[in-house]
């Protein structure tokens, strides 16, 4: 019973986390359509930009204006260089932000080192919030969980009920028609990229306080967020969400179940046998916990291609 | 006679005529990870290594010519690392030092034996500073190998020796480890020590290297086994993230940790990593004040982490250096070689030599506690690393493995 609420808990946090920072991707690449490798770079630079700030200021005011500066960086990256190559397709659009994903990581160390920096949460949120089967519960995680599930309501609310969500997903659906209706399609997509890159540095303001703040952060996420927005199927938030939620899960209990193939071969009394053969076949789960993501999303590709929400099933 | 002929003996003639005239420099290339997410380690080692050879070079550099020192970026990986041996053994390079990632030190020296085979009368030496796998003086070592840092069991042991006699060990010990050749090595060094330190070891986990964000599912792991301390080779990310989960989650467990002293660890874990240990080649709160202080004017800072024992094994090579004289004349890289077979160097702790078996390094090893009220404290906190005990290295060293077969030169 403890195993399960534990990992559970721990699960939906790592799951809230993992949707904040693929929440901005989800925008941009199912808003746009453009494939947007820097996006954990501006995670990463929304960490700095905080870290930075809440040493001059306070943590709150690092918290508030680090998305900000990312989002003019990010709008700046899609009108002078995304908007230029976005005519000749997609596979330049990925080139492009890979290669920003070097430069900003380089960046970064030529300003801060090659150390992570010492990015704390303020004292007074550094405290247990309640004591489960005898091991304390951070606070803070609760925290980054909550300003994931408010990201999520504001923007669910935000693009499907209001007018500015309606013009935005008009401009991506059918760009010519909204233009002719006179909407300012590029306006809006300057727009939808700004903010998809200031969710990212909100995330990275509040998660670089709780995981250090290193020049390999983008690298670590990177690759993750992209596997959500796929597995959640492209630009649906929900199925972002769900998408997250099932990663941190699968993940969190993955670790704490030490089964093998050999012990799948036991149930059928080939136990030993299999342990004799060691290597692969031996492995627990917990050796390859992060392997996790990926199985997830090749057995989602392979039943439902669009992804869990996706609107093309 | 066409032109191009002319020339080309022109060319040649001046090839041979050259070193009559000028005395051959030694050349050295630093192989190192100076770009991607490694560079916190190479840039280090690179530092630390200059660092010695234009002490060298200040001193009249090496056979009549200042040292040539050249930095070749691998860019962290072990195909950039083969590229770059091939560009630095066309620029002549005598020495390739190297030492961020075991993958990478494994590429290089494999690649230094496969061109020592080819080219007898023109060898190279690789100097490892960094890479800690036991594979390298096992199966892959060779002559013109030298291993300046420690290895798994070869830190293990002090680590163990002298948590148990400040009763810090327990009697109930947790191994978490990366899951490849190093974190290996460390489970089986963990598990191999059991009796001789009276313990037992509750559990054992291996996992991915520097993917996992969240430690809290290992923490409720570690939790459920009640263990009193946690020993781990984890380093960068995966220590400092499982340090703060363990934190976080007020368990009272003390860490034995090998890399502990990876610069931004103590400030991020904050007062968590108060009372944890960490086992390293050397301690700066030992070291003569002038040597640490002359340092850091030259390089902005004091030496840390990595950079002792760059200091360490590129020192020994340096004073090998002083026992060789070529007169001005062609460098002959065996006899360098030898020197160092033969050469003690004092480290400030104590003194260090080759071992003849593998060309393992004997060093003393320093166990230190994270503690306030140091000489040096580290990333602008108050804690740094109080050294509790200086283990000799003929104490602490494994015995060579049987694997290595080591050719020497005729």
């Amino acid at each position: 019973m403890e195993f399960l609420i534990v990992s559970t808990l721990n699960g939906v946090i790592y799951g809230m986390l993992l949707f904040m920072v693929s929440a901005g991707l989800t925008l941009i690449f199912g808003m746009m359509g453009v494939l947007n490798f820097a996006h954990a770079s501006f995670y990463m630079l929304g960490a700095y930009f905080a870290y930075t700030l809440s040493g001059l200021f306070n943590f709150w005011v690092g918290l508030i204006v680090a998305p900000l500066l990312v989002a003019i960086i990010g709008m700046f990256i899609e009108r002078y260089m995304l908007r230029r190559v976005h005519a000749h397709g997609h596979a330049h659009e990925l080139l492009l932000t890979f290669g920003l994903v070097f430069i900003f990581e380089e960046l970064i160390k030529l300003f801060y080192g090659d150390f992570p920096v010492n990015y704390q949460r303020p004292d007074y949120l550094n405290f247990a919030i309640f004591n489960l089967f005898g091991t304390d519960y951070p606070f803070y995680r609760v925290f980054i969980g909550l300003v994931a599930l408010l990201m999520f309501i504001v923007l669910f609310v935000l693009l499907t009920r209001t007018r500015v969500g309606m013009v935005v997903r008009a401009a991506e659906r059918l760009p010519d028609t909204a233009r002719a209706l006179g909407h300012n399609v590029p306006m809006v997509f300057l727009g939808v990229f700004g903010a998809g890159a200031a969710l990212a540095g909100l995330s990275g303001a509040v998660a670089g306080a709780f995981f250090p703040t290193n020049p390999n952060m983008a690298l670590e996420l990177g690759v993750i967020v992209f596997v959500v927005v796929v597995v959640g199927g492209l630009g649906s938030l929900a199925g972002s969400l769900i998408a997250s939620l099932l990663i941190g899960v699968f993940s969190s209990f993955a670790v704490g179940l030490d089964w093998s193939l050999a012990s799948l071969f036991s149930l059928i009394g080939l136990g030993d046998w299999a342990n004799s053969l060691g290597g692969l076949v031996t492995m627990p789960l917990s050796s390859i916990s992060a392997t996790v993501p990926f199985l997830l999303m090749l057995i989602v590709l392979l039943v439902r291609p669009a992804g869990l929400m996706g609107s093309k099933n | 006679m066409p032109r191009w002929i002319t020339t080309a003996a022109a060319i040649t003639a001046l090839g041979v005529i050259a070193p009559a005239v000028q005395a051959e420099p030694l050349k050295i290339a630093i192989i190192e990870s100076l770009s991607g997410p490694q560079t916190s380690t190479g840039r280090l080692i690179a530092t630390a290594a200059e660092y010695v050879i234009d002490q060298t070079n200040a001193n009249g550099g090496f056979n009549g010519e200042p040292i040539q020192v050249k930095e070749y970026d691998n860019a962290g990986d072990t195909s950039g690392a083969a590229t770059k041996f091939r560009e630095a053994a066309a620029d002549g390079a005598h020495v390739i030092i190297q030492g961020a990632s075991s993958a990478i030190g494994g590429q290089v020296t494999e690649d230094v034996r496969k061109h020592n085979i080819r080219n007898p009368d023109n060898p190279i030496i690789y100097i490892n500073v960094g890479a800690e796998a036991m594979e390298l003086r096992g199966k892959k070592c060779h002559f013109h190998a030298f291993h300046f840092t420690t290895t798994a069991p070869y830190r293990t042991v002090p680590l163990m020796q002298v948590m148990s006699e400040q009763g810090d060990l327990g009697k109930r010990v947790y191994s978490i480890n990366q899951n490849y050749s190093w974190g290996r090595d460390m489970e089986a060094a963990i598990v191999d020590n059991a009796d001789r330190f009276d313990y037992q070891v509750v559990d054992k986990v291996l996992h991915e290297v520097n993917r996992i964000q969240d430690f809290s599912p290992f923490v409720a792991r570690i939790k459920s086994e009640n263990p009193d301390s946690v020993i781990t080779g984890n380093w960068s990310n995966d220590l400092l993230l499982l340090m703060k989960a363990v934190g976080d989650a007020n368990l009272d467990i003390t860490f034995g940790t090998i890399f502990m002293d990876q610069p931004g660890n103590v400030a991020n874990a904050g007062d968590v990593a108060e009372g944890h240990y960490v086992a390293h080649s050397s301690n700066i709160e030992l070291l003569d004040e002038a040597g640490t202080e002359a340092y850091k004017k030259a390089t902005g800072h004091y030496p840390v982490f990595i950079e002792p024992t760059t200091l360490n094994g590129v020192g020994l090579f340096a004073e090998a250096l002083k026992k060789v004289n070529f007169d001005g004349g062609d460098i002959d890289v065996n006899e360098i070689a030898l020197a160092m077979e033969n050469t003690t160097f004092d480290n400030g702790l104590g003194g260090m030599h080759v071992r003849k078996a593998d060309h393992q390094a004997v060093i003393p090893i320093v166990v230190s506690q994270v503690a306030s009220g140091v000489k040096y404290p580290v990333d602008g906190t108050e804690l740094g690393f109080k050294p509790i005990k200086t283990v000799a290295g003929e104490d602490a060293i494994y015995p060579a493995q049987d694997s290595c077969r080591m050719r020497r030169p005729k």
